[in-house]
Protein backbone atom coordinates (compact mmCIF):
# COMPACT_ATOMS: atom_id res chain seq x y z
CA UNK A 1 0.00 0.00 0.00
CA UNK A 2 1.11 3.49 -0.81
CA UNK A 3 1.65 5.70 1.52
CA UNK A 4 -0.71 8.42 0.24
CA UNK A 5 -3.39 5.33 0.54
CA UNK A 6 -2.31 4.71 3.81
CA UNK A 7 -2.63 7.85 5.13
CA UNK A 8 -6.38 8.22 3.98
CA UNK A 9 -7.06 4.90 4.94
CA UNK A 10 -6.14 6.44 8.54
CA UNK A 11 -7.84 9.58 7.67
CA UNK A 12 -10.58 7.47 6.88
CA UNK A 13 -10.32 5.60 10.01
CA UNK A 14 -9.66 8.56 12.07
CA UNK A 15 -13.02 10.48 11.13
CA UNK A 16 -14.89 6.70 11.23
CA UNK A 17 -13.80 6.83 14.88
CA UNK A 18 -14.40 10.82 15.04
CA UNK A 19 -17.73 10.00 13.66
CA UNK A 20 -18.33 6.81 15.76
CA UNK A 21 -17.38 8.93 18.95
CA UNK A 22 -19.17 11.85 17.86
CA UNK A 23 -21.92 9.14 17.46
CA UNK A 24 -21.38 7.63 20.84
CA UNK A 25 -21.15 10.92 22.74
CA UNK A 26 -24.43 11.36 21.07
CA UNK A 27 -25.82 8.69 22.40
CA UNK A 28 -24.33 8.72 25.75
CA UNK A 29 -25.97 11.92 25.78
CA UNK A 30 -29.23 10.75 24.91
CA UNK A 31 -28.84 8.09 27.32
CA UNK A 32 -27.72 10.04 29.77
CA UNK A 33 -30.69 12.57 29.24
CA UNK A 34 -32.76 9.25 29.01
CA UNK A 35 -31.59 8.30 32.52
CA UNK A 36 -32.03 11.68 33.41
CA UNK A 37 -35.42 11.75 32.49
CA UNK A 38 -36.26 8.15 33.97
CA UNK A 39 -34.67 8.91 36.93
CA UNK A 40 -37.19 12.02 37.38
CA UNK A 41 -39.89 9.97 36.14
CA UNK A 42 -38.67 7.25 39.19
CA UNK A 43 -38.26 9.82 41.41
CA UNK A 44 -41.66 11.18 40.32
CA UNK A 45 -43.47 7.50 40.66
CA UNK A 46 -41.74 7.48 43.85
CA UNK A 47 -43.64 10.46 45.01
CA UNK A 48 -46.57 9.24 43.44
CA UNK A 49 -45.87 5.95 45.30
CA UNK A 50 -45.84 7.32 48.29
CA UNK A 51 -48.74 9.50 48.13
CA UNK A 52 -50.79 6.48 46.88
CA UNK A 53 -49.14 4.48 50.21
CA UNK A 54 -50.73 7.26 52.12
CA UNK A 55 -53.46 7.56 50.38
CA UNK A 56 -54.34 4.12 50.81
CA UNK A 57 -53.57 4.47 54.68
CA UNK A 58 -55.99 7.30 54.81
CA UNK A 59 -58.52 4.59 52.96
CA UNK A 60 -58.05 1.96 55.30
CA UNK A 61 -58.43 4.09 58.25
CA UNK A 62 -61.27 5.31 56.37
CA UNK A 63 -62.67 1.84 55.71
CA UNK A 64 -62.11 1.23 59.11
CA UNK A 65 -63.96 4.07 60.02
CA UNK A 66 -67.19 3.37 57.94
CA UNK A 67 -67.00 -0.83 59.06
CA UNK A 68 -67.34 0.82 62.93
CA UNK A 69 -69.99 3.50 61.74
CA UNK A 70 -71.73 1.03 59.72
CA UNK A 71 -71.62 -1.72 63.06
CA UNK A 72 -72.75 1.99 65.17
CA UNK A 73 -75.55 2.39 62.58
CA UNK A 74 -76.43 -1.22 63.08
CA UNK A 75 -76.32 -1.27 66.76
CA UNK A 76 -78.32 2.20 66.90
CA UNK A 77 -80.68 0.69 64.03
CA UNK A 78 -81.48 -2.23 66.84
CA UNK A 79 -81.58 -0.20 69.62
CA UNK A 80 -84.51 1.92 67.68
CA UNK A 81 -86.37 -1.13 66.75
CA UNK A 82 -85.69 -1.96 70.60
CA UNK A 83 -86.98 2.01 71.50
CA UNK A 84 -89.88 1.53 69.12
CA UNK A 85 -91.16 -1.97 70.41
CA UNK A 86 -91.04 -0.57 73.93
CA UNK A 87 -92.67 2.86 73.14
CA UNK A 88 -95.45 0.39 71.33
CA UNK A 89 -95.45 -1.00 74.49
CA UNK A 90 -95.11 1.83 77.00
CA UNK A 91 -98.63 3.48 74.50
CA UNK A 92 -100.38 0.16 74.92
CA UNK A 93 -99.80 0.72 78.58
CA UNK A 94 -100.63 3.78 78.56
CA UNK A 95 -103.85 3.28 76.83
CA UNK A 96 -104.62 0.73 78.80
CA UNK A 97 -104.16 3.40 82.28
CA UNK A 98 -106.13 5.86 80.44
CA UNK A 99 -109.11 3.28 80.31
CA UNK A 100 -108.38 2.34 83.88
CA UNK A 101 -108.08 5.61 85.01
CA UNK A 102 -111.24 6.44 82.94
CA UNK A 103 -113.11 3.60 84.66
CA UNK A 104 -111.82 4.70 87.78
CA UNK A 105 -113.26 8.27 86.82
CA UNK A 106 -116.65 7.22 86.40
CA UNK A 107 -116.70 5.22 89.14
CA UNK A 108 -115.69 8.01 91.40
CA UNK A 109 -117.69 10.35 89.15
CA UNK A 110 -121.06 7.46 90.25
CA UNK A 111 -119.62 7.32 94.14
CA UNK A 112 -119.81 11.13 94.61
CA UNK A 113 -123.24 11.20 93.30
CA UNK A 114 -124.38 8.41 94.70
CA UNK A 115 -122.67 9.93 98.35
CA UNK A 116 -124.55 13.39 97.74
CA UNK A 117 -127.50 11.46 97.03
CA UNK A 118 -126.96 9.18 99.98
CA UNK A 119 -125.94 12.60 102.12
CA UNK A 120 -129.35 14.30 101.12
CA UNK A 121 -131.37 11.37 101.80
CA UNK A 122 -129.37 11.50 105.24
CA UNK A 123 -130.40 15.22 105.68
CA UNK A 124 -134.34 14.30 104.61
CA UNK A 125 -134.26 11.26 106.92
CA UNK A 126 -132.45 14.01 109.62
CA UNK A 127 -135.66 16.59 109.20
CA UNK A 128 -138.28 13.65 109.82
CA UNK A 129 -136.40 12.29 112.46
CA UNK A 130 -136.28 15.63 114.86
CA UNK A 131 -139.54 16.43 114.03
CA UNK A 132 -140.76 12.81 114.84
CA UNK A 133 -138.31 12.69 117.97
CA UNK A 134 -139.47 16.22 119.20
CA UNK A 135 -142.95 15.93 118.97
CA UNK A 136 -143.05 12.48 120.54
CA UNK A 137 -140.37 13.29 123.37
CA UNK A 138 -143.15 14.78 125.65
CA UNK A 139 -146.10 13.97 127.55
CA UNK A 140 -146.68 18.09 127.57
CA UNK A 141 -149.30 19.68 125.75
CA UNK A 142 -147.57 23.32 125.66
CA UNK A 143 -144.22 21.69 124.59
CA UNK A 144 -145.60 19.86 121.41
CA UNK A 145 -147.75 23.03 120.31
CA UNK A 146 -143.61 24.92 121.14
CA UNK A 147 -142.12 21.78 119.47
CA UNK A 148 -144.87 22.41 116.48
CA UNK A 149 -143.84 25.96 116.07
CA UNK A 150 -140.10 25.38 116.25
CA UNK A 151 -140.45 22.66 113.89
CA UNK A 152 -142.21 25.09 111.00
CA UNK A 153 -139.66 27.73 111.71
CA UNK A 154 -136.72 25.97 111.78
CA UNK A 155 -137.40 22.53 109.05
CA UNK A 156 -139.94 24.76 106.94
CA UNK A 157 -139.16 27.92 107.04
CA UNK A 158 -141.91 29.61 108.28
CA UNK A 159 -142.74 32.18 111.02
CA UNK A 160 -146.57 32.22 110.65
CA UNK A 161 -148.67 29.34 111.17
CA UNK A 162 -151.61 28.62 113.24
CA UNK A 163 -152.67 25.01 115.00
CA UNK A 164 -156.46 24.58 114.74
CA UNK A 165 -158.25 21.50 116.07
CA UNK A 166 -161.48 20.37 115.17
CA UNK A 167 -164.30 21.15 117.56
CA UNK A 168 -166.87 18.26 116.84
CA UNK A 169 -170.19 20.00 117.84
CA UNK A 170 -169.44 22.92 116.47
CA UNK A 171 -168.32 21.45 112.79
CA UNK A 172 -165.25 23.74 112.71
CA UNK A 173 -161.43 24.11 113.00
CA UNK A 174 -160.91 26.13 116.60
CA UNK A 175 -157.10 27.97 116.77
CA UNK A 176 -155.47 26.80 119.68
CA UNK A 177 -152.48 28.15 119.08
CA UNK A 178 -150.94 30.42 116.24
CA UNK A 179 -147.33 32.84 115.71
CA UNK A 180 -146.73 35.50 113.26
CA UNK A 181 -150.41 36.24 112.71
CA UNK A 182 -153.39 37.69 114.06
CA UNK A 183 -155.41 34.98 116.04
CA UNK A 184 -158.50 36.73 115.58
CA UNK A 185 -158.48 36.63 112.08
CA UNK A 186 -159.41 32.79 111.60
CA UNK A 187 -159.69 31.93 115.31
CA UNK A 188 -162.61 29.60 114.05
CA UNK A 189 -163.04 28.02 110.47
CA UNK A 190 -166.24 26.40 109.73
CA UNK A 191 -165.26 22.40 108.39
CA UNK A 192 -165.86 22.96 104.32
CA UNK A 193 -165.35 26.82 104.63
CA UNK A 194 -162.26 28.27 102.55
CA UNK A 195 -158.66 26.36 102.00
CA UNK A 196 -158.28 25.68 105.83
CA UNK A 197 -162.05 24.61 106.18
CA UNK A 198 -162.13 22.23 103.16
CA UNK A 199 -158.11 20.58 104.34
CA UNK A 200 -160.42 19.84 107.50
CA UNK A 201 -163.52 18.49 105.63
CA UNK A 202 -161.31 16.09 103.27
CA UNK A 203 -158.74 15.20 105.02
CA UNK A 204 -156.45 16.37 101.79
CA UNK A 205 -153.40 18.91 102.49
CA UNK A 206 -153.47 21.90 100.37
CA UNK A 207 -150.03 23.24 98.84
CA UNK A 208 -150.72 26.52 97.29
CA UNK A 209 -149.55 26.95 93.69
CA UNK A 210 -145.96 29.51 93.96
CA UNK A 211 -147.15 30.39 90.21
CA UNK A 212 -150.79 31.10 90.62
CA UNK A 213 -152.26 33.86 92.04
CA UNK A 214 -153.50 33.48 95.12
CA UNK A 215 -156.54 30.71 96.19
CA UNK A 216 -157.64 32.17 99.10
CA UNK A 217 -158.82 35.81 100.37
CA UNK A 218 -157.63 37.65 103.49
CA UNK A 219 -155.17 35.78 105.40
CA UNK A 220 -156.05 32.71 103.56
CA UNK A 221 -154.00 34.96 100.65
CA UNK A 222 -151.12 34.11 102.31
CA UNK A 223 -151.83 30.52 102.95
CA UNK A 224 -148.81 28.03 101.90
CA UNK A 225 -149.90 24.96 102.70
CA UNK A 226 -152.72 23.56 104.88
CA UNK A 227 -151.95 20.14 106.87
CA UNK A 228 -155.38 18.12 108.32
CA UNK A 229 -154.12 16.56 111.49
CA UNK A 230 -155.41 12.72 111.05
CA UNK A 231 -155.81 10.01 113.83
CA UNK A 232 -157.52 7.21 113.29
CA UNK A 233 -158.37 8.20 109.90
CA UNK A 234 -160.16 10.84 110.64
CA UNK A 235 -159.19 14.79 110.82
CA UNK A 236 -158.52 16.20 114.18
CA UNK A 237 -157.45 19.29 112.98
CA UNK A 238 -155.05 21.46 110.92
CA UNK A 239 -151.74 23.09 110.84
CA UNK A 240 -151.97 26.07 108.19
CA UNK A 241 -148.71 27.36 107.02
CA UNK A 242 -148.70 31.37 105.84
CA UNK A 243 -145.93 33.15 104.48
CA UNK A 244 -142.37 31.72 103.90
CA UNK A 245 -139.39 32.97 105.34
CA UNK A 246 -138.06 35.62 102.29
CA UNK A 247 -135.11 32.76 101.27
CA UNK A 248 -137.34 30.30 101.46
CA UNK A 249 -138.03 29.95 97.18
CA UNK A 250 -141.02 27.39 98.07
CA UNK A 251 -142.24 24.18 98.99
CA UNK A 252 -139.85 21.37 98.03
CA UNK A 253 -140.43 17.50 98.18
CA UNK A 254 -138.60 17.20 101.90
CA UNK A 255 -141.47 19.49 102.84
CA UNK A 256 -144.10 17.46 101.62
CA UNK A 257 -142.60 14.49 103.52
CA UNK A 258 -142.48 16.54 106.31
CA UNK A 259 -146.26 17.60 105.85
CA UNK A 260 -146.85 13.82 105.63
CA UNK A 261 -145.21 13.14 108.98
CA UNK A 262 -146.98 16.01 110.93
CA UNK A 263 -150.56 15.12 109.53
CA UNK A 264 -150.32 11.80 111.60
CA UNK A 265 -147.51 12.73 114.33
CA UNK A 266 -148.79 15.93 115.08
CA UNK A 267 -152.00 14.05 115.66
CA UNK A 268 -150.96 11.42 117.59
CA UNK A 269 -148.12 13.36 119.79
CA UNK A 270 -151.47 16.20 120.76
CA UNK A 271 -154.16 13.16 121.48
CA UNK A 272 -151.69 11.86 123.38
CA UNK A 273 -151.02 15.06 125.42
CA UNK A 274 -154.69 15.44 125.47
CA UNK A 275 -155.14 11.72 127.34
CA UNK A 276 -152.41 12.54 129.49
CA UNK A 277 -153.80 15.61 130.71
CA UNK A 278 -156.83 13.49 131.46
CA UNK A 279 -155.47 10.49 133.49
CA UNK A 280 -153.70 13.46 135.26
CA UNK A 281 -156.53 15.46 136.17
CA UNK A 282 -158.65 11.94 136.59
CA UNK A 283 -155.72 10.96 139.26
CA UNK A 284 -155.94 13.79 140.84
CA UNK A 285 -159.33 14.03 141.71
CA UNK A 286 -158.58 10.45 142.83
CA UNK B 1 -105.46 13.52 116.44
CA UNK B 2 -107.77 15.14 118.27
CA UNK B 3 -111.18 15.84 117.38
CA UNK B 4 -112.41 19.18 116.77
CA UNK B 5 -114.64 20.65 118.81
CA UNK B 6 -118.09 22.72 117.84
CA UNK B 7 -120.16 24.84 120.35
CA UNK B 8 -123.93 24.93 118.98
CA UNK B 9 -125.81 27.63 120.45
CA UNK B 10 -129.57 27.29 120.52
CA UNK B 11 -132.63 28.21 122.92
CA UNK B 12 -134.80 26.26 120.65
CA UNK B 13 -134.37 22.40 121.98
CA UNK B 14 -135.60 21.37 117.96
CA UNK B 15 -133.23 23.79 116.18
CA UNK B 16 -130.60 22.29 118.92
CA UNK B 17 -131.75 18.23 118.15
CA UNK B 18 -131.74 19.08 114.54
CA UNK B 19 -127.72 20.45 114.31
CA UNK B 20 -126.29 18.44 116.59
CA UNK B 21 -128.58 15.17 114.41
CA UNK B 22 -126.80 16.63 111.67
CA UNK B 23 -122.91 17.06 113.39
CA UNK B 24 -122.89 14.06 115.02
CA UNK B 25 -122.28 12.12 112.09
CA UNK B 26 -119.03 13.93 111.70
CA UNK B 27 -116.34 13.80 113.90
CA UNK B 28 -116.45 16.33 115.82
CA UNK B 29 -117.26 16.88 119.56
CA UNK B 30 -120.39 18.78 120.13
CA UNK B 31 -120.60 20.93 123.24
CA UNK B 32 -123.55 23.32 123.66
CA UNK B 33 -125.63 26.48 125.31
CA UNK B 34 -128.76 27.65 125.48
CA UNK B 35 -128.40 31.31 125.20
CA UNK B 36 -126.08 34.11 124.42
CA UNK B 37 -124.55 34.84 127.44
CA UNK B 38 -124.04 30.88 128.41
CA UNK B 39 -122.45 30.65 124.81
CA UNK B 40 -119.42 33.25 125.89
CA UNK B 41 -119.38 31.42 129.30
CA UNK B 42 -118.60 27.66 127.40
CA UNK B 43 -116.36 29.31 125.20
CA UNK B 44 -114.40 30.52 127.24
CA UNK B 45 -114.07 26.95 129.14
CA UNK B 46 -114.06 24.94 126.35
CA UNK B 47 -112.36 26.78 123.74
CA UNK B 48 -114.05 25.45 120.62
CA UNK B 49 -112.91 25.39 117.46
CA UNK B 50 -115.97 27.00 116.05
CA UNK B 51 -119.38 28.18 117.39
CA UNK B 52 -122.45 28.15 115.55
CA UNK B 53 -124.70 30.18 117.10
CA UNK B 54 -128.92 31.61 116.78
CA UNK B 55 -129.47 34.91 116.25
CA UNK B 56 -133.30 35.11 118.56
CA UNK B 57 -132.22 33.66 122.02
CA UNK B 58 -133.22 35.39 125.65
CA UNK B 59 -130.47 37.08 127.79
CA UNK B 60 -127.84 37.92 125.20
CA UNK B 61 -129.05 37.43 121.02
CA UNK B 62 -126.44 36.35 118.80
CA UNK B 63 -125.52 39.22 117.66
CA UNK B 64 -124.37 40.30 120.99
CA UNK B 65 -122.55 37.15 121.84
CA UNK B 66 -120.81 37.12 119.18
CA UNK B 67 -119.77 40.79 119.51
CA UNK B 68 -118.49 40.10 122.74
CA UNK B 69 -116.84 36.79 121.43
CA UNK B 70 -114.59 38.55 118.99
CA UNK B 71 -113.69 41.23 121.45
CA UNK B 72 -112.20 38.92 124.29
CA UNK B 73 -108.82 38.20 123.71
CA UNK B 74 -109.03 34.43 124.67
CA UNK B 75 -112.27 33.87 122.30
CA UNK B 76 -111.60 36.41 119.56
CA UNK B 77 -110.37 34.00 117.11
CA UNK B 78 -112.70 31.49 117.23
CA UNK B 79 -114.96 31.47 113.72
CA UNK B 80 -118.50 32.05 114.65
CA UNK B 81 -121.70 31.40 111.93
CA UNK B 82 -124.57 32.38 113.07
CA UNK B 83 -128.10 30.87 112.01
CA UNK B 84 -130.54 33.61 111.06
CA UNK B 85 -133.71 33.45 110.43
CA UNK B 86 -134.00 36.83 107.82
CA UNK B 87 -131.21 35.92 105.01
CA UNK B 88 -132.13 40.04 104.28
CA UNK B 89 -129.45 42.41 103.68
CA UNK B 90 -130.27 44.14 107.38
CA UNK B 91 -129.42 40.94 109.17
CA UNK B 92 -126.47 39.78 107.36
CA UNK B 93 -125.14 43.13 107.60
CA UNK B 94 -125.57 43.15 111.64
CA UNK B 95 -124.35 39.46 111.78
CA UNK B 96 -121.15 40.64 109.96
CA UNK B 97 -120.78 43.90 111.90
CA UNK B 98 -121.16 41.78 115.29
CA UNK B 99 -117.99 40.17 114.00
CA UNK B 100 -119.39 36.74 112.52
CA UNK B 101 -117.08 34.74 110.02
CA UNK B 102 -120.32 33.45 108.41
CA UNK B 103 -123.85 32.76 108.48
CA UNK B 104 -126.75 30.29 107.12
CA UNK B 105 -130.11 31.06 107.25
CA UNK B 106 -133.27 28.91 108.32
CA UNK B 107 -134.71 26.55 107.38
CA UNK B 108 -131.61 24.41 108.33
CA UNK B 109 -130.13 22.74 105.09
CA UNK B 110 -128.44 20.24 106.41
CA UNK B 111 -125.60 19.89 103.36
CA UNK B 112 -125.39 24.08 103.91
CA UNK B 113 -124.77 23.98 107.05
CA UNK B 114 -122.18 20.87 106.84
CA UNK B 115 -120.14 22.60 104.15
CA UNK B 116 -119.67 25.94 106.05
CA UNK B 117 -119.25 23.94 109.52
CA UNK B 118 -116.24 22.07 107.36
CA UNK B 119 -115.13 25.15 105.35
CA UNK B 120 -113.91 27.13 108.84
CA UNK B 121 -112.74 24.07 110.91
CA UNK B 122 -110.52 23.41 107.91
CA UNK B 123 -109.67 26.71 107.30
Amino acid sequence: MKQSDHGAYVRKVQEGAQSFAQDLLGEIERLRMLVATLEAERESLAGKAQEAHQVFKVNEALRALAASLEAEMNRLHEQAIAVRAENERHQKEQARLLAQLDGVRAETTAYSSRYAEIELQNSNLANLYVASYRLHGTLERQEVIDTLKEIIANLVGSEEAGLFELDEAKQSLELVASFGISPEACSSVPLGSGIIGRAGQTGEIYVADPAGPPSGSGLEGRLTACIPLILGGRVTGAIAIFRLLPQKAGIEDLDRELFDLLATHAATALYCTTLHERFALEGARR
Amino acid sequence: MSKKKVLVVDDSPTAMFMVTTILKREPYDLVKAHDGQQAIEVAAAERPDLILMDVVMPRKTGFEACRELKQREDTKSIPVILVTTRGEGENVEAGFESGCNDYITKPINAQELLAKVRDHIAG
